[in-house]
């Protein structure tokens, strides 16, 4: 299955879905239009939308951890939603949980970050 | 059952899906469950990707190799490739660690391969490539409660 990005935002953040195998070849185009859209949006939260995603490699634990260091910088707060039994094992593998929690939903992100809808 | 195949291909990051593709084909008859189908493409992305990123620097016209082979109750996972080889085995197996932060990949790659497999070893010689042989037991009989393909 190809990979696709959609960026959306809402108030204070973005919402980052990613579906298909995202891999080595997509990283570097992602990583280019997540900066576009921060660049637009200023965002102080970013979650991911993994609900679709089928493959994940470290390239992609990558392309996250990066995004973590910068929304770090400014405060912000990053989430993971939609995550399936192999992507939450490659997540755990890789450590990310430490840093990154996950959210049952986006809802349940923007409640506990007591963002207004 | 047992069967074996091998891969040629460049080392083009395109290829990654390739190899994905080409093993998770070759273990179809192992009636692999989801999880394990995706464990597998991870463990060869992985390999295949430091061998092109590491071993080949992107050098498209070099060759990676991909051989499996399906045992009694394991398949067995050979990635060659013939690049720049690496300097420090243990140093390259620690989390985190890479020499390409610029690419941020995490330095994760063998730490995942590693924990994704029952057996894992890496030999190489510097300046003569680097060999992974993987092995990933399965079983047959699965209960019914997991998925199938």
């Amino acid at each position: 299955m190809e990979s696709k990005i959609k960026i959306t935002s809402f108030d204070d953040g973005i919402v980052v879905k990613i579906s298909g195998e995202l891999d080595s070849s997509k990283t570097s185009l992602y990583k280019e239009k997540i900066h576009q859209s921060m660049r637009t949006f200023g965002p102080r939260y970013m979650i991911w939308d993994l609900k679709d995603l089928t493959f994940l490699d470290s390239s992609g634990i990558g392309l996250i951890l990066g995004r973590y260091n910068e929304i770090e910088k400014i405060r912000g707060v990053m989430g993971l939603v939609g995550l399936n039994a192999y992507s939450r094992k490659i997540i755990s593998i890789s450590g990310l949980f430490q840093i990154i929690k996950e959210y049952s939903s986006i809802k349940e992100f923007m409640k506990e970050e007591k963002i207004n809808q | 059952m047992s069967n074996s195949m091998e891969l040629k291909f460049k080392a083009s990051i395109s290829n990654e899906l390739l190899a994905r593709q080409a093993i998770v084909a070759f273990i179809s008859p192992i009636n692999p469950t989801y999880e394990e189908i995706g464990e597998y493409k991870t463990i060869v992305s992985e390999a295949v990707s430091n061998s092109i990123i590491h071993g080949y620097h992107f050098d498209a016209s070099k060759d990676v190799y991909l051989k499996a082979t399906i045992l009694e109750d394991e398949v067995e996972i050979i990635i060659r490739d013939y690049g720049v080889g690496i300097k420090n085995l243990e140093e390259a197996k620690m989390p985190h660690f890479t020499t390409r932060p610029d690419l941020e990949r995490a330095g994760m790659g063998l730490t995942i391969i590693e924990t994704l497999s029952d057996s894992f070893s890496i030999s190489s010689v510097e300046g003569m490539g680097v060999k992974l042989i993987i092995r990933k037991k399965y079983s047959l009989d699965k209960t019914c409660d997991e998925q199938r393909v």
